[in-house]
């Protein structure tokens, strides 16, 4: 069909919003990397767009280094919990979805409406809390990995996948006379491993991201993830933390970097990886919002 | 195949057939328990709402005062503000994050050039898959005094003028509700487009084709054709939304909150973290919790029964 005249007065219309759009979700973040890697006395006066004006790696050896920011700390915590989330997450949901997946299991529907209920009923956050200090899980680090060891949905995808491997592969290995834990671990396993990765990347960014766990459950400051860490630095300009990080910067007060840019190198630092990764992800999480109406 | 395999299982004495299945249950097990003490040890812990819960006395010692905490949630200071605010920023931000997503699944389904189209998609999903503190990030330095808005509204009223002082805007309860929105737009628009993206791919494309021949426009394209496709996505996306009415995103609420407007524009959840898990009242957060869930769980039952009523659309 031939464009005609409103054609192209409407297709320029859409071009331009959705431009708008693209320039209003890429800016902040250019933003924070150029004043992260500005001198943070010259970015209070302001007007860093998206180049830095006078270029410094300082901010961030500031972060880094300065030990009253405690950031590699806080590094090695996030990676640990997401870590350990990871691969108990991925035991305990690819064992319950491969029973699930077995058609003569008695009580199949009754296992999976007990794992169905929790999404509609939460005790929310009180109740939580006065359960985990019974547990003993306030101020305890594994109260970022127990609590998520199990994520309905993300078993419901497991399970999907699972059905959908050809029954006949694993029939033929049953007459051969495997039994079936070996056919799980021979062929199911082996042939889950996509999914599995999916989930696994919902996992370590919902991990990453994460840090109400903290606010709620945990004061020990060792026990700071990124996160948690950056919400302070970002929010409360933390009264305590900036004594420990002048002393710790002691006579060599000559630095040229600010709380604002050394905000900014938190930020970015800690925004990088997810920013890294999320286009090869995206597509597995799209496929997950698309799947839509959990199937039973 | 199906048979054979039947036969054989059939043939094995009972013992096997239930050491067999044992190691399906052991499987099952770990998946149980977590669902168990996680899930489901806190619903029995709601029983403190009706209860005058001591940390010294323990859950067994504490006595019960039956509706007394519910009554008293009325009584706390600013528990009216809260009750107001969220509502208001509930329903302003389940309504712009109804609206926009929808156009912008119509605006992207309008591109021709592929790559284009992938491109604004990629670019868009950016702000969902960060944390709320790193927008909050983003959202005071693009504020900060001598930050980008400041500086533009500068340059605007010079152009009329006039002087501008630079101001915070965080300072003022009164921009709250418009941080909340435009913060929550920025952040779901482009993600919450996916569902709707999927809806509209799923249309017979010769349905566009038929209405070309007829002489429709694109207006009228969409109106006709993209529009009745995601209708029924639409409205359990909205059904769904409805039961957050008394919940305001507790991330975004807390992170954008400071000493200056705290009491201005506490939220029930704010309310309830502060008492309960800042304030050491228990039973009183447990309660305000237990009537936040009470009232979303009522809403959301009503939502998909007037939507059955009228659409013939639920997601029961």
């Amino acid at each position: 069909m031939k464009k005609t005249r409103g054609d192209r007065i409407f297709d320029t219309i859409v071009i331009v919003l959705l431009l708008i759009l693209c320039v209003l979700c890429l800016y902040p973040f250019l933003n924070q990397v150029a004043i992260s890697f500005n001198e943070g006395m010259d970015s209070a006066k302001g007007g860093i767009t998206i180049f830095p004006r006078k270029f410094t790696t300082e901010n961030y050896k500031e972060l880094l280094f300065n030990k009253g920011y405690g950031y590699g700390r806080a590094f090695m915590i996030t990676v640990s919990r997401a870590f350990l989330n990871m691969v108990i997450s991925n035991i305990v949901m690819f064992a319950a979805a491969y029973a699930l997946t077995r058609k003569r299991l008695k009580g199949r529907k009754a296992f999976t409406t007990f794992f169905v209920i929790p999404m509609y009923l939460q005790a929310g956050v009180i109740p939580i809390y006065i359960l985990y200090r019974y547990l003993g899980l306030i101020d305890n680090f594994w109260v970022y990995v127990l609590p998520f060891s199990f994520a309905f949905y993300s078993m419901v995808i497991i399970r999907s996948f699972i059905q959908e491997i050809p029954p006949s592969l694993e029939e033929s290995a049953l007459i051969d006379g495997a039994n079936e834990i070996t056919v799980l671990f021979k062929i199911i396993l082996p042939l889950s491993l996509p999914v599995l990765a999916t989930v696994s990347l919902w996992i370590l960014v919902g991990q990453w991201n994460d840090w109400t766990s903290t606010l709620y459950y945990i004061t020990d400051k060792k026990l700071y993830p990124l996160q948690y860490l950056m919400m302070q630095i970002i929010k409360e300009g933390d009264q305590q933390r900036q004594v420990a990080v002048l002393e710790a910067q002691g006579a060599d007060a000559s630095t040229k970097t600010t709380t604002e840019a050394v905000k900014a190198a938190m930020i970015v630092s800690t925004s990088l990886p997810i920013i890294m990764v999320y286009p090869f992800l995206q597509k597995y999480f799209v496929k997950g919002v698309t799947l839509g109406a959990v199937k039973e | 195949m199906k048979k054979q395999i039947d036969t054989v299982q059939k043939k094995q004495s009972l013992g096997a057939y239930i050491r067999k299945d044992m190691y399906m249950y052991i499987l099952l097990l770990p998946a149980l328990l977590f669902v168990l003490v996680f899930n489901y040890l806190p619903l029995a812990g709601i029983a403190i709402a009706f209860k005058d819960y001591d940390v010294l006395k323990g859950f067994a010692g504490s006595p019960w005062v039956g509706l007394e905490n519910f009554k008293s949630i009325f009584t706390i200071p600013g528990f009216r503000t809260a009750i107001i605010n969220t509502f208001i920023y509930s329903s302003v931000t389940i309504f712009g994050q109804f609206i926009f997503p929808i156009l912008l699944a119509i605006l992207i389904n309008e591109v021709r050039s592929k790559w284009f189209k992938k491109t604004v998609q990629t670019i868009s999903y950016l702000p969902h898959f960060l944390s709320w503190i790193s927008v909050i990030g983003f959202a005071y330095s693009i504020f900060a005094l001598a930050g980008p808005y400041n500086s533009i509204m500068a340059k605007i009223y010079a152009m009329f003028g006039k002087g501008y002082e630079a101001k915070n805007i965080f300072m003022e309860s009164k921009n709250f509700l418009s941080i909340l929105f435009f913060s929550g737009l920025w952040k779901t628009i482009g993600w919450s487009s996916v569902i709707y993206l999927a809806a509209i791919c799923g249309v017979d494309q010769s349905l566009y084709e038929a209405a070309d021949i007829d002489g429709c426009g694109r207006i009228k394209k969409i109106w006709h054709i993209t529009l009745p496709a995601i209708r029924t996505t639409a409205i359990i996306i909205l059904i769904m939304n409805i039961g957050q009415l008394v919940t305001v995103n507790f991330e975004q609420v807390y992170g954008f909150q400071n000493p200056y407007i705290e009491d201005a524009t506490n939220t029930i959840g704010t309310i309830a973290f502060r008492k309960g898990i800042k304030g050491g009242q228990y039973s009183l957060a447990t309660a305000l919790g237990a009537f936040q869930g009470l009232v979303s769980l009522i809403l959301v039952f009503t939502a998909n029964w007037i939507s059955k009523k009228i659409a013939d659309i639920g997601i029961w």
